[in-house]
């Protein structure tokens, strides 16, 4: 496994480099530079707007400009942003990355999870109402036009029921006379949600350790518990409200995304499982005296669910060129609106540190679902 | 043996099943009785297709979506448990009658260990209180049926498919179950780990006391390890006897047939009988006795009607001209090799 997750570390490398170096040309493919949106200026004369061509570098030769991001690359410092002059992109790139991640992940997830229940559902009860609108709905979200989707989720849930904001990350309103930063509120969100997974997991891993079967049951109530203190002691801390503010604007955003993708794993959920009702073993669960839910769960469920996973890659690729639709539709101000302005302006330095950090994510998350797979499949080992 | 005329733990009246197909209605099981008393072995033979594993099913009423039970009763120690609700049925699985899967390699479900698939059952039914005395259970079966018992924590693709199928043979022993189908136990594997597995279950089976019914193709091979034999064709029982009484002088035809298609000790092919072409399509069986097309002895009447049912003694046969007591043992005489 140690020699698996070193190769794998090598390729990733390669492959970082690869989409930096097709990034960097796509973008010099698009006629002008930075400077030459000064160019229709009439007030700023010509010789100003070379100066600023030398200041950022961009008169120097092509590969010039190439070996020069490639070192701050390297070296971790992507530079100073153009358009957000003179912040450095890294700095640009810590506030809207997680922003980013929370958005898209809590949608991959959530949709995972809806998409498994349905589809194990589905093809548990064949013929059902249930197996038809869900099919019938699954289908036309997954195929439907998303930024016309997302509109239209707009004008339903905030112009006509008015339940949830429009857009963006916050309202001004409310934070008005705020005396912490929006990333200091979002940073102690991430920090609370990310100890509660882990004090999840830790609940289920030691509950299942005692070998109990009875005792598992409490770990739904103990997280349920804890969840409730969590947000207890989040409302106290004064943030309260900022942090409800956040969390609004975050729903219509994240419901969007999931419901235009839950549906590719219900319907591969379903194929997946009406291959594996069939096995043997399911039937021997079932011979074994089994209660049908745990000869769903246990035996047909989980072995579909391998495929599923496998799948999961390509839906997480889905979600990240989805989540800078959704970005743009909500205004939501993560990686992907900041990679499209700064595309839009040729803000090269961010468009690169945008890319890099887009392509590491990618890279890491299809790494963690082939680790994920070796857990789940116990005839997979990589050497 | 036991010949032991007690009240039987299995008794399988009148039983009809078919699956409903898009070619139309294939009669699986038709008009099948039995009866199984309490440490006795029950031998059900005859070629691929003809209704055994479906009969084994309807016994535990694991039935695919599309089966229809037609009519016919299964009792299990008295209780008939056809009409029986999903919940009700679940407690005679595996604790009255449990089965050993003609399969093996797909009986175990690949991500789970093995020990573990058999821990379940026995906590499914709460025969052991704890885990860890499920697990000791688990050890004494493993070790009941030839496996280190620190195989448990494998995982089933770690297995050979003689250890699958012993495993398979410990998973159906979990709960102490009165009655144990074992489908085919052994034709994936080669020819002397079956016979060694099949001495074994025979010898585990007198010694819990437990009724037991194999299945096979193979007549030969059942009649070793049991006390009663029946044929089946085309869905239908044919024969049915004392396993030494058939094997001395078969009624039907079909059992004749069976019998002379394999090999006698000498290694040498003696044809006691054709058994030449395929059985019949079950969706449009044909009319009279079913192995009509295909028996050498079939007059007009075989074609047309229903054949009576023969005894002698305890042995029975549906056929209109039964064999002799010494049968037809002239074309093997003449037909060497
Ligand atoms: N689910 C099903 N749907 C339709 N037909 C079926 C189904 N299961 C079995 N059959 C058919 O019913 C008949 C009896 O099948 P069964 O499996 O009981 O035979 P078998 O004697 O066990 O054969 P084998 O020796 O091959 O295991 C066969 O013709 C088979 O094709
Ligand atoms: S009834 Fe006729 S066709 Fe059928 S087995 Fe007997 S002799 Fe053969
Ligand atoms: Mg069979």
């Amino acid at each position: 496994m140690t020699g698996y997750l070193v190769r794998r570390a090598g390729q990733m490398v390669l492959t970082l480099f690869l989409i930096f170096t097709f990034a960097f040309f796509l973008v010099q493919a698009q006629p002008g530079d930075y400077a030459s949106f000064y160019a229709l200026d009439p007030d700023m004369p010509p010789e100003v707007k070379d100066q600023l061509r030398a200041s950022f570098g961009l008169d120097k030769p092509l590969w010039e400009q190439y070996l020069i991001h490639l070192k701050n690359t390297v070296t971790g410092n992507f530079g100073v942003s153009f358009g957000h002059f003179p912040r450095p992109v890294m700095d640009v790139l810590i506030e809207r990355v997680p922003r980013t991640a929370v958005l898209f992940l809590t949608a991959t997830v959530l949709s995972f999870y809806i998409g498994f229940f349905l589809g194990k559902a589905i093809a548990w009860r064949r013929g059902g109402v249930l197996e038809y609108t869900a099919t019938i709905s699954g289908a036309t979200l997954f195929t439907v036009f998303t930024p016309a989707f997302a509109l239209m989720m707009i004008w339903i849930f905030s112009f006509r029921l008015g339940w949830l904001p429009v857009g963006k990350f916050l309202d001004p309103l409310v934070w008005r006379h705020a005396e912490v930063t929006a990333n200091h509120v979002f940073g102690q969100m991430l920090l609370t949600a990310f100890l509660l997974t882990v004090f999840a997991f830790l609940a289920l891993w030691i509950l299942r350790k005692t070998g109990r079967v009875g005792l598992t049951r409490w770990a739904g109530p103990l997280i349920a518990v804890a969840a409730v203190v969590a947000l207890l002691l989040l409302s106290l801390s004064g943030i309260g409200g900022l942090a409800l503010d956040i969390l609004k604007h975050m729903i219509l955003p994240i419901a969007t995304l999931t419901l235009i993708s839950f549906a590719g794993t219900m319907l591969l959920t379903r194929n997946s499982m009406l291959e594996t009702v069939r096995e043997d073993y399911v039937m021997a669960a079932r011979a074994k005296g089994l209660p049908e839910k745990l000869v769903r769960d246990r035996h047909a469920a989980r072995n579909a669910l391998l495929p599923v996973v496998t799948s999961l890659v390509y839906s997480l690729i889905f979600a990240i060129d989805g989540s800078v639709i959704i970005e743009g539709v909500f205004s939501w101000p993560g990686t992907g609106l900041t990679l499209l302005q700064a595309v839009r302006t040729e803000d090269l330095p961010l468009v690169m540190g945008a890319m890099v950090f887009i392509g590491l994510f990618s890279l890491l998350a299809h790494l963690i679902v082939d680790v994920l797979y070796v857990y789940l499949d116990p005839r997979i080992r990589y050497q | 043996m036991t010949a032991s005329a007690a009240v039987p733990v299995l008794r399988v009246v009148d039983l009809s099943l078919r699956y409903l197909t898009r070619g139309g209605e294939v009669k699986a099981v038709q008009d099948v009785n039995f009866e199984l008393a309490q440490g006795e072995a029950l031998g059900l033979v005859g070629e691929s297709g003809c209704g055994k594993t479906s009969v084994a099913n309807c016994l535990m009423r694991l039935l695919p979506d599309n089966a229809q039970l037609v009519a016919g009763q299964v009792f299990l120690d008295g209780q008939d448990i056809l009409p029986l609700s999903e919940d009700q049925i679940r407690e005679y699985r595996w604790q009255r009658i449990a089965m050993v899967f003609q399969a093996a390699m797909n009986a175990l479900d690949p991500v789970y260990k093995v020990g573990q698939q058999v821990v379940e059952a026995i906590e499914a039914h709460g025969v052991e209180p704890t885990l860890s005395l499920a697990r000791e259970r688990v050890a004494g079966l493993f070790r009941m049926v030839g496996l280190d018992p620190a195989l448990m924590d494998r995982y089933p693709h770690e297995f050979s498919g003689g250890m699958r199928q012993r495993a398979v043979i410990a998973m159906a022993l979990a709960c102490d179950p009165r009655v144990i189908i074992a489908d085919e136990p052994t034709t994936a594997l080669d020819v002397i780990v079956q016979d060694r597995i099949l001495r074994e279950l025979k010898g585990i089976q007198q010694r819990l006391h437990m009724a037991i019914i194999y299945i096979s193709h193979d007549i030969a091979v059942v009649a070793e390890v049991t006390d009663r034999i029946g044929v089946m064709y085309a869905g239908r029982l044919v024969e049915y006897g004392p396993t030494a009484a058939v094997f001395r002088a078969p009624l039907h035809p079909y059992t004749a047939a069976l019998m002379g298609s394999f090999p006698s000790i000498a290694g040498e092919k003696r044809v006691l009988a054709n058994l030449s072409g395929e059985p019949p399509n079950l969706i449009d069986p044909p009319s009279g006795c079913p192995f009509h097309p295909r028996c050498l002895h079939a007059t007009d009447v075989c074609r047309q009607e229903i054949p009576p049912r023969v005894e002698r003694g305890d042995q029975w046969a549906d056929c209109w001209h039964p064999l002799e007591a010494a049968p037809a043992l002239e074309p093997a005489d003449n037909g060497g090799t």
